[in-house]
C-alpha cells in the first residue's frame, strides 16, 4: 500500500497552517459537539451523581454498578440504537433530529454521561460526610449545604468532564449513525472520527492519517492544559502566602 | 423548591433548549434540506460533491448526501429519512416502487463493473467473458493448497449493494449456486464499501468485482496495484437512477410531511438535463483517460450507441420502460 | 433569667438505640453551661438538636420562646451554631472558611472583611486569611473553626469537645476566648466535655450526664461541693477515683482508692469521697527520689499519646493514673510502655469531692 507515513505528516501540518477551511470546519464541529455533548451530560449527570451519594435507598450499590457498566458501551450499538429512534420511522422521528448537529451531541451526551455520573460519585462520596452538617449549622438551606459538598468535590467532576471529553472527541458510532457525516455545501454533520472514516473509504490515506494526527493532537493538548492548569493553581495556592510574606 | 427538583429543571431546561433548539434551527433558519441517500460508489468518486457544489450555486436547497450503500438508502426511504435516492440495483428498485415507496424513476448514467485482480492473473482470467472468468476463479480456489480459509481468491462486498447484487447476479448466471459459492474457503466476505474491499483484494491479491469509477480512483493513487482484466460485456453493466420518494407511503398511507418532495423533483430535474448530463460523463474524465460515468438521458433517447442501449433496456427496464406509467406523478416531460 | 433554649422530655433512638432518655434542660441567657459525662452519653446528640441539625425522636425543643418545628427549621439554624468535635474544615482558605456562614446570610463584602479580621484576632490568629485553612496544625484548626462559629453572633453557641485533641497551651488559649466571648458579647455557650477540670473552671452550670440521661443540674460550686457519686463515677476523666476516706494521726487524711493504693490529702473528709490529682501536678520519674511529695507510687506505663509538645502517659499504679510531661523530658528520660516508673504529687494538689 502506496501510504508515507512522513508525508502524511507533513501534510496535517500543512493544513493546519494553511488553516485549510474544510478542516478547520471539521476540527470545529468536533469541538462544539463535544463540547456542548459534555455540558448537557453534566447537566444530567450531576443531580443524580448527587442523589445517588447523598441520599440512602436501597439498590444503591446496583444502580452504581448499573452505571458503571454503561460506561464501555460500543458507540456503534448506542449510534444504531439513537438511529433508529430519530429515525422518521422510529419514536423520536418528530423531533427532527436524525442528521443533524443537535442529535449528534444528545446522541454523545448519553454516550458520556455513565462516566460522569460514575465519577463524580466517587468524587462527592469522597467528601467528609459532615461537610453536609456543618453547612448547615453554619445556616446553610438544604441547597445551599449540597451546593458546599459540591464545591469540595469539584476537582472530582472536573475530572469526570475530562473523561468525558476524551470519550466523545474519539467516538465514531453515534455521531456517524446519528449525524450522517454529511459532507459538501451547507450545513454539515461531519466531525473528526468520521471524516477520517470517510477518507479512508474513499482511499484518500494521506488525509486520513493527518486528520487522525490532528484529532490526536487536540486531545493531548487539552489533557495537557488541565493538567498544567491544576499544577499551576495548587502552587499558586501554596506560594502566596509566602510571597505576601516575603513582601513585608 | 428544594435542590433536586432546581438541578432536575436545570436539566430538563438543557435538554428542551439543545432539541428546540435544533428543531427551530433546522426548520426556519436553515434552508430547505434535500436529503439524498446515495450508493457509495457515485459518492466516493465525488461525482456527487461536484453535482452538489453545482446545484447549490444556483438553488437555495441545502443538499445533504448520506452515503452508505443500496441497501441502506432504501431503507432510508422506507423510513421517510430521505428525499431521494441514487441507487444501481434494478431488481431491487423494481420491488421499491411496486412496493410503493417511490416514483418517477430515472436512468441518469451507466458505465461497466470490471473483475479486478492481481496484475500476475493466476487464474488466468484476462480477457474472458464474466461467466468464464468466475468459473476460473472458482476452479483456481478449489485447486488451492491451502483449503484453511487463509488464503482467499476472491473478495465480495457481502453488504447488500448494487455492486453485491450484480456480483450475485453474475455467479448465478455461471452456473453457481450464491449460498455454496459464498461458504467456500477461498470466498472472502469483506462486508464494506468497495474501496475497503478493494483495499482488502489487493492486500490479498485476490479478485473482486468493482464498478470502473471507484476501481480508477483507487488505482490512479497507487492506493492499490490490481488490474482491470475484464472488457465490457452486458453482463457487467452498471445502471444507476435515481428515485423520488413518495410522501404518500402506501403500505399504511401515512403521510410524510417531512419528504421534500419538490425539491426531490427539481433535482431529478437537473440530473436528466443536458449540461448536467455532459457534467457527469465528463467529470475526471481528462484525468483517468476514461469517463467514470456515462449520461444515459440522450442514449436512450436517441436509442444509441448499441448494443449498450439495449443492454440497458434489457436490464434495467421494467415493462418495457424506465418508469412505468403507474409510478410516475406528474412531471411528464421527464418522459417524453 | 430568659431561657434561650428548653428541651422537654426530649428522647431520640437510632433504631434499637436510644441514645437520649427523656431529657429535660434549660439552657439560660448569657450562661456558660457544660455537659459534662463520659463518651456515648448523649451530649453531642443534645448539642445536634440544639443546633437544629437533628431532629428528637419525642419530645419538644423550644428556642427563643418558640417551638421548634424540625421540618422547618432553617430559620432557626441561623441563630444557633456548632462546632464539631473533630475539626471540619471546607478546603478553602481560612477567610473562605470564616466567611462562608456570613455570605449565606448576605452580609457584603466589607462587612464581612471587617468580621473576620476581628475574628482572628480573636482566636490569635491574626494575619491567616489567606492560608489553605486545611494546611494549619490541629490547634490553629480548632480556632478557625470557632472563628468561623464566632462571627456569626449567634443566640446560642455549641462547642463539642472543644479541647479535647488539644495540648495544654491551645486549650488554654481556646479557653480563654471561650470566657472572653461570654463576657464580653454576652453569647450563650454549651459546652459539651469529658475534661472535670475544664467543667470546673469555665462554666456557670454544669448538667451530669451518663447514658443518655441528665443526673444532675446545678451551678458549679453546687455540682462539685456535693459528695456526688455521679460526679466520681466518672470513670472516664482521667485520675478521679472514688475511696473511703479515714483522718490520719498528722492532720491530714488518707483515701484507700483500692488495690492497695492510698492517697494522702490535706482536705478534710470522712468516708466516702472522691479525688482528682490534675495530670499536670504529678511528677514522672524513674523511680524513687526522696521529695517533699507525700503520695509516691510505682507502676508501669500502660499507654502513651503523643500531644505535639507534650507526652500523655497513663501509668498504672494499681490504678491508672494519667501524667503529663513535655516531649523533651519524656524523650531524655527514654520512656516507653511497660517501663516501670514512679509518679509523685504532694497531697495538696489532691481535690477532694
Amino acid at each position: 500500500m502506496a501510504v508515507d507515513i512522513f508525508a502524511s505528516i507533513i501534510k496535517a501540518m500543512e493544513l493546519i497552517i494553511s488553516g485549510d477551511p474544510e478542516l478547520y470546519g471539521i476540527v470545529y464541529r468536533t469541538l462544539l459537539f463535544s463540547g456542548t455533548a459534555i455540558l448537557l451530560a453534566t447537566l444530567w449527570g450531576t443531580p443524580i451523581a448527587l442523589a445517588i451519594s447523598l441520599k440512602e435507598f436501597r439498590g444503591k450499590n446496583t444502580i452504581k454498578a448499573f452505571f458503571n457498566s454503561l460506561i464501555g458501551i460500543p458507540t456503534v450499538v448506542l449510534g444504531l440504537l439513537l438511529f433508529l429512534a430519530f429515525s422518521n420511522g422510529g419514536p423520536l422521528g418528530f423531533l427532527g433530529l436524525l442528521y443533524t448537529g443537535g442529535g449528534i451531541i444528545i446522541g454523545e451526551a448519553i454516550l458520556v454521561a455513565p462516566i460522569i455520573i460514575s465519577i463524580a460519585t466517587t468524587a462527592i462520596e469522597a467528601v467528609d460526610p459532615d461537610i453536609m452538617n456543618l453547612a448547615k449549622t453554619l445556616g446553610a438551606s438544604e441547597s445551599q449545604a449540597v451546593v458546599a459538598v459540591l464545591k469540595e468535590a469539584v476537582n472530582g467532576v472536573l475530572l469526570s468532564n475530562l473523561a468525558a471529553f476524551n470519550r466523545a472527541m474519539a467516538e465514531l458510532g453515534v455521531a456517524l449513525l446519528v449525524g450522517g457525516n454529511i459532507a459538501g455545501v451547507g450545513m454539515r454533520t461531519d466531525v473528526l472520527t468520521t471524516a477520517i472514516s470517510r477518507y479512508t473509504q474513499q482511499g484518500a490515506f494521506d488525509l486520513a492519517i493527518a486528520n487522525g494526527i490532528i484529532l490526536m493532537l487536540i486531545v493531548i493538548a487539552i489533557n495537557m492544559a488541565v493538567i498544567v492548569a491544576r499544577k499551576a493553581k495548587m502552587l499558586l495556592v501554596e506560594v502566596k502566602p509566602w510571597v505576601e510574606r516575603i513582601k513585608r | 423548591m428544594n435542590i433536586w427538583q432546581k438541578l432536575i429543571i436545570v436539566a430538563a431546561l438543557a435538554t428542551i433548549i439543545v432539541v428546540a433548539g435544533t428543531i427551530v434551527y433546522f426548520n426556519y433558519v436553515a434552508k430547505r434540506r434535500l436529503i439524498i441517500s446515495t450508493t457509495s460508489s457515485l459518492y466516493d468518486t465525488k461525482l456527487l460533491d461536484a453535482l452538489e457544489t453545482d446545484y447549490e450555486a444556483t438553488h437555495s436547497v441545502d443538499i445533504q448526501i448520506i452515503s452508505a450503500g443500496t441497501g441502506i438508502a432504501i431503507q432510508h426511504a422506507e423510513n421517510g429519512d430521505a428525499d431521494l435516492i441514487l441507487v444501481h440495483a434494478p431488481a431491487q428498485e423494481k420491488t421499491f416502487l411496486e412496493e410503493g415507496w417511490g416514483e418517477n424513476r430515472k436512468i441518469i448514467a451507466y458505465n461497466f463493473f470490471t473483475i479486478v485482480g492481481p496484475e500476475a492473473d493466476p487464474a488466468g482470467i484476462e480477457g474472458k467473458t464474466a461467466s468464464d472468468a468466475l468459473k476460473a476463479i472458482a476452479a483456481y480456489g478449489e485447486n488451492l493448497a491451502d483449503q484453511s480459509g487463509v488464503t482467499k481468491i476472491w473478495a465480495s462486498r457481502g453488504d447488500n449493494s448494487g455492486t453485491h447484487s450484480k456480483e450475485q447476479s453474475l455467479w448465478k448466471a455461471a452456473g453457481y449456486n450464491y449460498t455454496e459459492v459464498s461458504a467456500e474457503p477461498w470466498y472472502g466476505d469483506v462486508g464494506q464499501v468497495m474501496g475497503a474491499t478493494l483495499t482488502y483484494a489487493d492486500q490479498k491479491n485476490a479478485y473482486t468485482l468493482s464498478d470502473i469509477g471507484t476501481f480508477l480512483a483507487y488505482s490512479k493513487e497507487g492506493t492499490i496495484s490490481s488490474v482491470a482484466l475484464l472488457t465490457e460485456e452486458k453482463s457487467l453493466l452498471n445502471v444507476y437512477s435515481v428515485m423520488a420518494v413518495k410522501q404518500t407511503v402506501a403500505a399504511n398511507q401515512s403521510y410524510h410531511e417531512q419528504i421534500n418532495y419538490a425539491d426531490a423533483m427539481d433535482f431529478i430535474k437537473y440530473l436528466v438535463s443536458t449540461e448536467t448530463q455532459q457534467f457527469i460523463t465528463d467529470y475526471k474524465k481528462a484525468e483517468y483517460g476514461q469517463s467514470l460515468f456515462i449520461g444515459a438521458v440522450q442514449p436512450l433517447k436517441d436509442d444509441a450507441p448499441q448494443p449498450v442501449v439495449q443492454w440497458i433496456k434489457d436490464f434495467a427496464f421494467f415493462n418495457g420502460s424506465e418508469c412505468p406509467p403507474q409510478y410516475r406523478n406528474g412531471y411528464p416531460e421527464l418522459y417524453t | 433569667m430568659t431561657v434561650v433554649a428548653e428541651l422537654k422530655n426530649v428522647t431520640k433512638t437510632y433504631g434499637d438505640n436510644t441514645v437520649l432518655d427523656d431529657v429535660t434542660l434549660q439552657v439560660q441567657e448569657g450562661e456558660i453551661l457544660a455537659l459534662l459525662g463520659p463518651n456515648g452519653s448523649g451530649k453531642t446528640t443534645i448539642l445536634k438538636i440544639l443546633a437544629f441539625i437533628e431532629s428528637p425522636t419525642s419530645g419538644e425543643v423550644k428556642f427563643l420562646g418558640e417551638v421548634v418545628n424540625f421540618k422547618k427549621v432553617e430559620q432557626a439554624r441561623l441563630r444557633s451554631t456548632l462546632v464539631f468535635q473533630k475539626t471540619v474544615l471546607f478546603g478553602a482558605s481560612v477567610y473562605n472558611n470564616i466567611a462562608y456562614g456570613l455570605k449565606v446570610r448576605k452580609t457584603p463584602k466589607n462587612v464581612i472583611d471587617a468580621e473576620v479580621k476581628n475574628a482572628l484576632r480573636l482566636v490569635r490568629l491574626e494575619g491567616f486569611e489567606k492560608r489553605p485553612a486545611r494546611k494549619l496544625s490541629g490547634g490553629e484548626q480548632q480556632r478557625v473553626a470557632i472563628a468561623r462559629a464566632l462571627v456569626l453572633k449567634t443566640d446560642l453557641l455549641l462547642l463539642d469537645e472543644p479541647t479535647a485533641n488539644l495540648d495544654p497551651k491551645n486549650a488554654g488559649i481556646l479557653e480563654e476566648v471561650i470566657a472572653e466571648v461570654n463576657r464580653k458579647m454576652k453569647t450563650t455557650i454549651v459546652i459539651a466535655t469529658h475534661n472535670m477540670f475544664q467543667a470546673k473552671a469555665l462554666p456557670q452550670r454544669i448538667a451530669l450526664m451518663n447514658e443518655g440521661k441528665i443526673t444532675e443540674v446545678g451551678t458549679s460550686a453546687e455540682v462539685f461541693g456535693k459528695l456526688s457519686k455521679n460526679l466520681a463515677r466518672f470513670a472516664a476523666v482521667a485520675n478521679t477515683f472514688v475511696g473511703t476516706a479515714t483522718a490520719t494521726s498528722e492532720g491530714t487524711t488518707m483515701v484507700d482508692i483500692g488495690n492497695g493504693v492510698k492517697v494522702e490529702v490535706t482536705a478534710q473528709t470522712q468516708g466516702e469521697a472522691s479525688i482528682f490529682v490534675n495530670p499536670q501536678d504529678i511528677i514522672l520519674s524513674k523511680c524513687a527520689i526522696e521529695s517533699s511529695a507525700r503520695n509516691v507510687f510505682t507502676g508501669r506505663v500502660t499507654e502513651i499519646t503523643d500531644l505535639g509538645s507534650l507526652v500523655k502517659l497513663k501509668v498504672d499504679v494499681g490504678k491508672p493514673f494519667t501524667v503529663q510531661i513535655t516531649k523533651r523530658s519524656f524523650s531524655e528520660m527514654g520512656l516507653n510502655l511497660n517501663a516501670e516508673v514512679c509518679i509523685a504529687f504532694k497531697a495538696s494538689s489532691v481535690q477532694v469531692f
